[in-house]
């Protein structure tokens, strides 16, 4: 599914066709699987978009980041705010919030792009701790309670035909599609390039023309706007924006995601999106009535013994090491 | 070439989307009741079980599950076994969406029991299908008025007296008590704090200028309550009300104690009934060594808290009883408290109500049974449980913490115990002349 290799790559209009394609089958197979599945795969969708997200930053434009929560709580309070003090319609705040989180990205790309390494992995780590607290003190975002972010049902007649989690599977799909092919696209334009060249060596970059320091911001700027939708679709999932579902964990969890999935491959955005939900959930029901202790812990064990073992094996993620054995073979 | 592919994908996109769009317009069909099989009641429950408003409060689910397990060894409910899944939500409001989803939509459970939490359990109301549904939400583990609210969230019944009714009976008895000290208090910033301000208004409160504090929920393990304690301390208030979580309370007294509180720091503490178990709090106060306990104990001696159960250390109550002997069997290992004596009496009033549901029980017939029989179901209670306008207790009483941990009733004797209703247009608080039903025989309901 929409693989995208240096050697071989479909063009833009093949990729439009593929997602359509794959659009279509997860239409139609929304209506055959049980809702609380639809739930996780609306879960599993607004997850791939944040993981894509970090996929450009690092994996592309080499910056590391440890705060992407952050920037998706940016584009979820803009748009529950677009809501709530605005009063418009939900589909145009979800432009909203990719514009948010990208223009704040590109006012924090300008400061961190002069940072790397560790410091940037710094600096982002105190957003990701800062902006919640932050959100929880001022008095329109709501405290800890929050925001209300409601998609709301299925437009006139569908509304009692089609089930809110159909509904919400289907948006959160939509924009993880249209994520999707807007990143593969990017990865393979010019700009694509520039990044990785920057992130390869930036003094070799800055010889060829490249500016290395507009490179940086403009990934930052782009990243944030994907963390921006990823950070609305997950609000969508569970109606709610507030500061404790934006915490470091999150920001953690989602480089978990990418670097499980294979960071530098939008491909393995979709693998690290299902370990991240679906691990959980799958341990928890195995052990939760062995105890409940357990339960609450082992996911979280089970999900860094696989990201040592990913760091061990294959350091560059399992979809990059399938894509060495194939061109091997 | 190109072309006829697209018109190909075009022909298999337009089939498909119809396809999709009839299966999607095909109604689910009629079900048996969820949960409910000929040898099972399913009953789901989210709660804190870890994380750091979760100490005491995670002892309610499993103290809940040890009563079932008494009950179904007794038989269970017209031979109907009681199983409960118990999921942790950690007291975050997104989990509580998820963990909910998981229990009705996967685990298809009959009704949820018990679930904690303000804000956890709005976001769960908002976004789950609890209401689409109809799925019966017992005794939610809050007392967030704005639950008991039969309009908007018909199937939802609560447990706790209202946060307003314990503001409004704080109030008259710090009114009554201590006419003319200063009062401070110290609340969770949401809805369970903003319920409690709006009783103390009711009930005629004020507060002194610089003495209203707050703090954001679960972040008090994190970032401490100084700058809030240190503000109540240069307030002058002489009454302090503590209106939040156990592992706030327990941060407020130990950052309380570091303030001078106990030697010339001196204080009357009120501590809020969900947040006063002495038990947890002397767990949470890293009590120990001997020592570390002593110095616990010094800084609860002589607090005020206020309950709408017997005293759990109240040995010679019926209820009380009978709850230690099923939990010295049937919960293992699991010190006895006040968050079990909860956990216990939530759940025989649950299998009262899933009795009165009938033999074969739906979600509507449990439901209505529980507004029409509610409030004659036995339970450790000291004040009616308000059911028929799915209110939970309506009354407290209030106790003093002695130099052992142990709350018992301000002047001795038996708890006096005051009522009143959720209603913020006034503050009217009476003694309520209830009288608690009998337990029933072996603590095994046989109600119909």
């Amino acid at each position: 599914m929409l693989v995208v290799r240096s050697s071989h790559k479909p063009s833009a209009t093949k990729r439009t066709i593929l997602a359509l394609i794959v659009g279509i089958i997860l239409f139609v197979g929304s209506n055959f699987i049980d809702e609380y599945r639809i739930f996780q795969g609306a879960q599993v969708a607004a997850y791939l978009v944040g993981i894509v997200s970090i996929v450009l930053l690092t994996g592309y434009s080499g910056q590391i980041t440890l705060g992407q929560g952050a920037f998706m709580a940016v584009g979820s309070y803009s748009a529950a705010l677009a809501v709530q003090e605005f009063g418009l319609p939900i589909w145009i705040t979800f432009f909203i919030a990719v514009l948010a989180a990208a223009l704040f990205g590109a006012i924090i790309g300008i400061s961190a792009g002069r940072l790397s390494g560790p410091y940037l992995a710094g600096a982002t780590l105190a957003f990701a701790v800062g902006i919640p607290a932050l959100a929880n003190a001022i008095p329109i975002l709501g405290g800890e309670q929050g925001l209300s972010f409601d998609i709301g049902y299925a437009p006139g007649k569908y509304a009692d035909t089609v089930s809110p989690y159909k509904w919400l599977f289907w948006i959160c799909a939509l924009c993880a599609i249209i994520a999707v092919v807007i990143a593969v696209n990017i990865t393979s334009s010019g700009l694509g390039r520039q990044w990785r060249a920057v992130r390869a060596h930036e003094t070799a970059a800055a010889l060829c023309g490249i500016n290395p320091a507009r490179s940086k911001v403009m990934a930052f700027t782009v990243s944030s706007g994907f963390a921006g939708l990823a950070g609305v679709s997950f609000s969508a999932t569970v109606g709610l924006v507030s500061p404790s579902g934006f915490t470091l964990a999150l920001s953690f969890l989602l480089l978990t995601g990418a670097i499980l999935g294979g960071i530098s491959h939008i491909s393995g955005a979709l693998g690290g999106a299902i370990i991240v939900v679906i691990i959980p959930t799958v341990f928890e029901s195995w052990t939760e009535e062995a105890s409940l202790g357990v339960a609450t812990y082992l996911p979280g064990i089970i999900v860094s013994a696989l990201l040592l073992l990913s760091i061990a094996l294959a350091p560059e993620g399992p979809s990059e090491a399938l894509h060495k054995l194939r061109r091997k073979h | 070439m190109i072309r006829a592919l697209k018109k190909r994908i075009l022909a298999g996109v337009s089939l498909l989307a119809v396809t999709g769009l009839v299966v999607s317009g095909i109604p689910a069909q009629g079900a048996a009741t969820p949960g409910v099989t000929k040898d099972t009641i399913t009953l789901g429950m989210s709660s804190a079980q870890s994380g750091a408003a979760s100490p005491g409060y995670n002892k309610v689910g499993p103290a809940m599950r040890a009563y079932f397990n008494y009950i179904n060894e007794k038989g269970g409910v017209y031979g109907r076994k009681i199983e409960l899944k118990l999921e942790d939500d950690k007291y975050v409001p997104t989990n509580a969406v998820n963990k909910v989803n998981k229990l009705i939509l996967r685990d298809k459970v009959f009704a949820l029991v018990g679930n904690l939490g303000t804000a956890t359990h709005t976001a769960a109301l908002k976004k789950t299908p609890i209401i689409k549904q109809s799925v019966p939400d017992l005794f939610v583990n809050t007392g967030y008025s704005g639950f008991a609210n039969p309009k908007k969230y018909p199937t939802t019944f609560m447990y706790l007296p209202s946060y307003i009714m314990e503001a409004k009976i704080m109030a008259k008895y710090i009114k009554d008590k201590f006419p003319d000290k200063k009062v401070g208090i110290l609340y969770q910033d949401d809805d369970f704090g903003k319920d409690g301000l709006a009783g103390f208004k009711a009930g005629g409160l004020t507060f002194v200028a610089g003495g209203t504090q707050k703090y954001a929920s679960l972040s008090q393990a994190t970032v401490g309550l100084t700058a809030q304690m240190t503000a109540l301390k240069s307030s002058g208030a002489e009454v302090i009300i503590l209106f939040g979580v156990t592992s706030a309370t327990a941060v407020a007294m130990r950052t309380a104690a570091g303030l001078g509180y106990g030697t010339t720091w001196g204080p009357q503490f009120i501590m809020g009934s969900v947040g006063a178990d002495p038990t947890t709090l002397l767990t949470l106060a890293g009590a120990t060594t001997p020592a570390l306990q002593a110095a616990t104990l010094r800084s609860l001696t002589g607090a005020l808290s206020l309950s709408f159960l017997p005293a759990a250390t109240d040995t010679e109550d019926e209820y009380v009883k009978k709850f230690i002997e099923i939990n010295t069997t049937y919960n293992k290992g699991v010190p006895w408290d006040n968050n079990v004596l909860v956990g216990m009496n939530q759940a025989l009033l649950i299998v009262q109500a899933l009795r009165a549901a009938g033999e074969n029980p739906t979600r509507a017939s449990l439901i209505s049974a529980l507004k029409s029989k509610g409030g004659t179901f036995a339970s450790a209670g000291y004040s009616k449980l308000e059911s028929a306008n799915n209110v939970g207790y309506t009354g407290y009483w209030v106790g003093r913490y002695n130099s052992t941990g142990v709350i018992a009733p301000v002047d001795g004797g038996k708890p006096v115990v005051y009522t009143t209703d959720s209603s913020t247009a006034n503050g009217d608080v009476a003694v309520s002349t209830f009288t608690r039903p009998a337990m029933p025989a072996d603590g095994v309901p046989t109600n119909k």
